[in-house]
């Protein structure tokens, strides 16, 4: 019996680090939705006290999913180095609460919507796309994550629906008001936004 | 017991042949990993080693996830703030190889102010008239109804697609447009449904002449917002245009190119699109800094996908 459960704890702990760093993108992105979606139709989380905590539920799972420093840096292209590390810091934040804001309430609103995952497409060493689609009453909506490899996990730092990437078209808008203000202007123009809604 | 031996027996032969394949092979997992990365693996495993030993605080991140179960918001956030506390070096400058600089696609605005003022004609029409209508309808027709419209304008613009994938060089999915055409109108009882890809799982694909016209070099042109309709560009606006002519919906009346029945039938199929997309258009303004620029990009790297397609 005890040899039994050794050799399977060897077996455990050699597959345990080859998963690990095989992290095989597709799973930690697959694995990540599936979470999300596992909150959104769980049958206990009923009414404004059960939404509460399927919002922090989901924001937890969101956290462990992005990388919002890589997605910020993207967002602002060579502009991050005009911001100190403070702005840095702050627009990080405020960038996050932004896209939270937007968002939480549609993914809250979830009607067992099904999600395929259909592949993954290598970008670069570190990087890679992995392609989903989004099957609602109307039609199937094409939702790509592109992930980084950070440490020893793959972190979402772009999303990309019907070929409009998110992080470009938060660059675009960035790079309207970063052309002729000072980082100061649209870190006050993102607390104002962020500031709204509380 | 005898379970228990089972078990025992094929854990032990899995064991071994696993131990021996990883001897042989390194290790059969590989195979799981996709292809591009089978090359990479060794290099990935050897600096992989030493640096999960020494990450301590990896553990601490994924305490987080572990531990939500019940937290307050105030201490998740604190949490939230230790873990990204940690990784300040992240805040470093960055250089352009190293975010890969993908500029995405531009396009010129040159009557930008005439195109905002559209802009907010149009979002006000949204708010005022589209919204509540579909709304309303969607109160009233149920969404079977509304499912079958859909399939039903889904099939009668199946020219537009033929003819465009067959001008894009695309015979085979002309082809395919054609054979879902007949599917749909025969099995499919006049496109009520989508009855070859339920039942066959045939995928068309889109076409239209914008797209036809981007895949033969045309650019945009420029931005243009146009009333009703919405963010478009000369290209794409001569595109919807000739395609108007390919929907068969244009010839229910013989002597009008706009006639009040072909333009009825456009509004209700776009009520009809309407009702299951409300609150998109309010997401996208409520997720952007500049609706009217965030609408122009969203445009610009939707259809430029379409044609690099």
């Amino acid at each position: 019996m005890k040899k039994c459960f050794g050799i399977l704890t060897i077996v455990l702990m050699m597959m345990f680090p080859i998963y690990a760093f095989g992290g095989i993108p597709f799973d930690t992105v697959k694995t990540n939705v599936n979470n999300v979606l596992e909150i959104l139709s769980d049958p206990k989380l009923k009414g404004d006290a059960g939404k509460k905590v399927k919002e922090q539920k989901v924001e937890a799972v969101a956290e462990k999913m992005f990388d919002y420093i890589e997605l910020s840096k993207r967002t602002l292209g060579l502009n991050w180095n005009k911001f100190n590390q403070e702005q840095r810091k702050e627009f990080v934040g405020l960038f996050k609460k932004t896209l939270k804001d937007a968002y939480v309430d549609k993914i809250m609103s979830y009607t067992n919507e099904r999600v395929n995952f259909t592949k993954e497409v290598s970008l670069s060493d570190t990087t890679f796309e992995v392609q989903s689609i989004v099957v609602t009453k109307s039609g199937e909506i094409p939702i790509f994550y592109r992930v980084i490899k950070k440490e020893n996990d793959w972190k979402v730092y772009d999303v990309i629906i019907e070929g409009v990437s998110l992080i470009n078209n938060y660059r675009t808008q960035f790079r309207e008001i970063l052309g002729n203000n000072p980082p100061e202007t649209l870190l006050e123009t993102l607390r104002k936004k962020t500031g709204k809604r509380q | 017991m005898m379970f228990l031996q089972k078990i025992k027996k094929i854990t032990g032969l899995t064991a071994s042949i696993f131990l021996i394949s990883c001897l042989l092979f390194k290790c059969p997992f590989m195979l799981y990993a996709a292809p591009d990365d089978i090359d990479k693996t060794d290099s990935v495993i050897s600096e992989k080693q030493p640096e999960s030993a020494k990450r301590s605080d990896e553990a601490a991140s994924e305490k987080t996830l572990d531990n939500f179960e019940g937290v307050k918001a105030e201490e998740m956030s604190t949490v939230l703030a230790s873990a990204e506390e940690k990784r300040s070096d992240a805040y470093e400058d960055v250089t352009s190889d190293e975010i890969e600089f993908e500029e995405g696609p531009r396009i010129a605005d040159p009557i930008e102010s005439l195109n905002r003022g559209v802009y907010h004609f149009n979002d006000k029409v949204y708010f005022w008239v589209w919204k509540p209508l579909s709304q309303g309808y969607k109160h009233v027709v149920p969404e079977g109804i509304r499912g079958i419209f859909s399939s039903f304008y889904e099939n009668i613009k199946a020219p537009i697609r033929i003819i465009n994938n067959l001008l894009q060089g695309k015979p085979k999915f002309a082809a395919i447009e054609l054979a879902k055409f007949f599917i749909n109108s025969t099995l499919g009882v006049g496109g009520l449904r989508d009855c070859a890809k339920e039942c066959f799982g045939i995928e068309g694909r889109y076409a239209d002449f914008g797209q036809t016209l981007g895949k033969y070099g045309a650019g945009f042109g420029f931005y243009i917002v146009l009333p009703f309709i919405g963010p478009s560009s000369p290209r794409d606006g001569i595109g919807w245009l000739v395609d108007w002519t390919l929907r068969p919906t244009t010839y229910v009346s013989a002597d009008q190119w706009f006639s009040p029945q072909s333009v009825g039938l456009y509004m209700h199929e776009k009520v009809n699109d309407t009702s299951f997309h409300i609150g998109e258009y309010e997401i996208l303004k409520e997720a952007a800094i500049d609706p009217y620029i965030a609408m122009r990009d969203a445009y610009v790297q939707y259809r430029t996908k379409l044609v690099e397609r």
